[in-house]
C-alpha cells in the first residue's frame, strides 16, 4: 500500500462513527487537560488506560493519542494568558505569549499558536507516512542486537540531551529497567522479585505505575501552585483577528519549526518538549530583530508551537515501526497497545493496516478538527482558566482509583498507587524526571529479551554488538552522548570552582 | 551544615536500593554466563550500576549547599490519606461512602476554609462516578456498605 493509498484507506477507518467518537473525545479532553495547569497529556492518558479495556484498539489508540497532540493546543493557552505552562512541552511559549498578552495581543499570540500547531502536526503526518515506509522495511533488517542498541540509545538520549543532571537521569532509567525486571521471566519462568506476592506475577502494573507518577505525585505538587497564576481576562473571536505584518511573521517560523520538530520527535530520546526549545533558540538565531525576543516576538511563539506539535506527530514513528517508544507519552501508548495484544514493530504495517493507517488519518482529522474547533471556542477554553484547582483534585483522585480497580479489581493496586504516588512526589523533590523511570520500565523486557538473544547467536560474545554495522552506529552514538555528557560535567564543575 | 539534603538522601536510597537488588539477585536467581544468560544476572547488573549512580548522586551533595525546596506535607498527607482509605474501604465499604470520605478528606488539602464547597464537590463526584463506573462500565462494586 502506497502512502496516499494507505490515507485513504485510513481515513474510511477512522471515520467510522464509533472511532470518530473517540477522536473526538480524544482531542477535546486533551485541550481540556491542556490548558488547565496541574494536570497534563501523562496523568491524562495514564487515567484512560483503564477504560480502553473497554474499547477496540484503533479507537483506544486514537483517543489517547488525540489526548496527546490535544494537551499540545491547549498547553499554550495558560502559557500565554497566565505565564503558566499547561504542558511541559509548551513551557517555552511563555517566554514570548505573555509579554504579547500584556500588550493587549493575547489573541493574536493565541492565533499564532493555534495556526502553527496546525502546521506543524500536518508537517508530522507527512514525515510520519513518509519515514514509516522507508523505516519498517528498513526494519526488517534489524537483529536482536540491534534492537538492544538502539533501545539503549534511545534511554541514554532521554537522560543526557537537554538534562541538567544526568547522573540523576540515568538513576532513573536503571531503577526502571529494575522495576521492569518484577514479576515472572519471561525466558526462565523464574519468580523475580516477587517476594511471595501473588500480585506480582505478572509484574509491577504499568496502570498503577503510571498513575502513581503521573497522577497522584503531579496533583500533590500542584495543588498549591495551580492556584497562583489569577484569574484570565477574556478573549473573545474578535481579538485574534491578527494584523498583516502579524500574519506575515507566523508562516516561516511555524516551517522551521516544524521541520526541527519532526526531525526531533522522531529520533529515540528528544520528545517534543526539548524541540519547542530547540526551535525558539534557532528562531532568536537566524532572527533579524533577536532583541526583540522575550518582550513579545511572534516567531516565538509560532515556532515552538509548531515544533512541539510536529514533534508528537511524529514521535509515533519509531514507535509504531519499530516497536520502541522515543519518549515516555510514546511508552504509555506502547503499553496501551500491549494491553490489547497488539505488538507493535515492523510488522505492523503488513499485520495491521487498519491500525497503523486509521492512527494516521486520525491525526489528520483530529487537528482538523483542533483548528476548527478551538479558534471559535477560544472564550470557553479560556474560562475553563477560571475553574480552581481544588475543585478538581480530589475528582482525579478517585477516577485514579477507580481506575487503576476496574483493571483487575484489586484493591492491592491502589494501595500500590499510594505508595509508587509517595515516591514520585519525592524524587520530584529532589528534581529526579519520573518520567524516565516509566521509560524504563517499559523497555527494561523488552532490552532484556534481546540482549539475551543477541548473546544466545554470538555465543556469548559481547563483540557482536561491534561486528553488526547497524548497532555498530548506534554503539557508536552511544559512546558519543556519555563522552559529551562527561565533558559537560567537568566544565560545568570547573565553573562552579571557579566562582567561589 | 552544608548539605544538599534531597540529593543526598535520594542518592542514599538509590544506593541501598541499588545494593539490595545485586545482592538479592546474585544470591537467589541463577547467573549463568554471557552466553546463557540466567534470570538474575540482568538485575545483578541493574543493581550494581544504580549502587554506583547512587553514590555519584550522594557524594557530591555532602560537600555542596542547597536551600531545601518547601515540602507540601500537608497536602502529601491529606492526598495519601484518602487514597489509602479509598483502598482499604473500596470493598466493605461501598463505592458512594468512600467516595465521600475520599473527596473530603482529600479537599483538606486546598487552600481555603470553607465547607459548603467540599460538600457540593464530594456529591458531584460520586454521583459522576456511580454514573461512570457502576452503571457505565458496569463494574462489580457494591455501592452501599454490606451490612450482613
Amino acid at each position: 500500500m502506497s502512502g496516499w493509498e494507505g490515507f485513504l484507506h485510513g481515513l474510511s477507518v477512522a471515520l467510522q462513527p464509533g472511532v470518530l467518537v473517540y477522536c473526538v473525545f480524544g482531542v477535546v479532553l486533551g485541550t481540556f487537560v491542556g490548558v488547565l495547569p496541574g494536570i497534563g497529556a501523562m496523568a491524562t492518558i495514564s487515567l484512560l488506560l483503564p477504560i480502553t479495556y473497554y474499547l477496540s484498539p484503533e479507537a483506544a489508540l486514537i483517543m489517547l493519542a488525540g489526548v496527546y497532540y490535544g494537551s499540545q493546543y491547549g498547553g499554550a493557552v495558560a502559557s500565554i494568558l497566565l505565564r503558566l505552562p499547561g504542558t511541559p512541552q509548551s513551557a517555552v511559549t511563555t517566554l514570548d505569549g505573555y509579554p504579547l498578552a500584556q500588550q493587549g495581543k493575547a489573541g493574536v499570540a493565541l492565533f499564532a499558536s493555534m495556526t502553527s500547531s496546525f502546521l506543524g502536526s500536518m508537517f508530522g503526518i507527512l514525515v510520519l507516512i513518509m519515514l514509516s515506509g522507508v523505516l519498517s522495511r528498513a526494519a526488517t533488517a534489524f537483529g536482536a542486537a540491534d534492537y538492544a542498541a538502539m533501545m539503549v540509545l534511545g534511554l541514554v538520549a532521554a537522560s543526557t540531551i537537554g538534562a541538567k543532571d544526568p547522573a540523576k537521569g540515568f538513576a532513573m532509567v536503571v531503577l526502571g529497567l529494575i522495576l521492569g525486571c518484577v514479576g515472572t521471566d519471561v525466558n526462565s519462568g523464574a519468580q523475580r522479585f516477587t517476594f511471595g506476592q501473588a500480585e506480582l506475577m505478572d509484574g509491577v502494573n504499568l496502570v498503577a505505575l503510571a498513575m502513581g507518577l503521573f497522577g497522584v505525585a503531579e496533583v500533590i505538587a500542584n495543588i498549591q501552585v495551580a492556584e497562583r497564576g489569577g484569574v484570565p481576562r477574556r478573549v473573545a473571536l474578535r481579538d485574534l483577528m491578527p494584523g498583516r505584518e502579524d500574519i506575515r511573521r507566523i508562516p516561516f517560523p511555524a516551517l522551521r519549526g516544524a521541520s526541527l520538530g519532526s526531525f526531533f520527535g522522531a529520533l529515540p530520546g528528544t520528545g517534543s518538549t526539548i524541540s519547542s526549545f530547540l526551535a525558539y533558540a534557532a528562531e532568536r538565531r537566524i532572527s533579524r530583530r533577536p532583541e526583540k525576543f522575550g518582550h513579545g516576538a511572534i516567531e516565538g511563539v509560532a515556532g515552538p508551537e509548531a515544533a512541539n506539535n510536529a514533534a508528537a506527530i511524529s514521535a509515533f514513528v519509531p514507535t509504531l515501526t519499530l516497536g520502541i517508544p522515543g519518549d515516555p507519552i510514546m511508552a504509555l501508548m506502547l503499553g496501551a497497545l500491549v494491553i490489547h495484544g497488539v505488538q507493535p514493530g515492523p510488522l505492523m504495517l503488513e499485520a495491521r493496516p487498519d491500525m497503523f493507517w486509521g492512527l494516521i488519518a486520525s491525526f489528520g482529522i483530529g487537528n482538523l478538527l483542533l483548528l476548527v474547533l478551538n479558534l471559535p471556542l477560544i472564550g470557553i477554553w479560556v474560562s475553563m482558566l477560571r475553574i480552581p484547582f481544588r475543585w478538581l483534585f480530589p475528582a482525579i483522585l478517585v477516577f485514579v482509583c477507580l481506575g487503576v480497580y476496574s483493571v483487575r479489581g484489586s484493591s492491592f493496586d491502589i494501595f500500590a498507587v499510594a505508595l509508587i504516588g509517595a515516591i514520585g512526589y519525592a524524587l520530584s523533590l529532589a528534581r529526579f524526571n519520573p518520567a524516565l523511570l516509566l521509560l524504563g520500565f517499559v523497555l527494561g523486557p523488552l532490552i532484556e529479551t534481546n540482549l539475551r538473544r543477541a548473546l544466545l547467536i554470538s555465543r556469548g560474545d559481547p563483540l557482536v554488538f561491534l561486528e553488526r554495522p547497524i548497532s555498530a552506529v548506534f554503539v557508536l552514538a552511544i559512546a558519543l552522548l556519555l563522552a559529551m555528557s562527561l565533558v559537560q560535567a567537568i566544565r560545568r564543575k570547573a565553573q562552579r570552582d571557579r566562582q567561589r | 551544615m552544608r548539605q544538599d539534603l534531597p540529593d543526598l538522601a535520594c542518592g542514599v536510597v538509590l544506593a541501598a536500593i541499588g545494593l539490595f537488588v545485586a545482592s538479592y539477585a546474585a544470591t537467589h536467581y541463577e547467573l549463568g554466563s554471557l552466553r546463557r544468560m540466567g534470570p538474575g544476572l540482568f538485575p545483578a547488573v541493574l543493581g550494581g550500576v544504580l549502587l554506583g549512580l547512587g553514590l555519584l548522586i550522594a557524594i557530591p551533595a555532602w560537600g555542596r549547599g542547597r536551600q531545601a525546596g518547601s515540602v507540601a506535607w500537608k497536602d502529601a498527607i491529606a492526598v495519601l490519606a484518602a487514597i489509602l482509605v479509598f483502598a482499604a474501604g473500596l470493598e466493605r465499604g461501598g463505592l458512594v461512602p468512600v467516595t465521600v470520605a475520599t473527596v473530603l478528606i482529600a479537599s483538606i488539602a486546598a487552600p481555603d476554609r470553607k465547607v459548603g464547597w467540599r460538600l457540593v464537590l464530594a456529591f458531584a463526584v460520586t454521583l459522576l462516578s456511580v454514573l461512570v463506573f457502576h452503571f457505565g462500565l458496569k463494574m462489580t462494586i457494591p455501592l452501599w456498605p454490606n451490612l450482613s
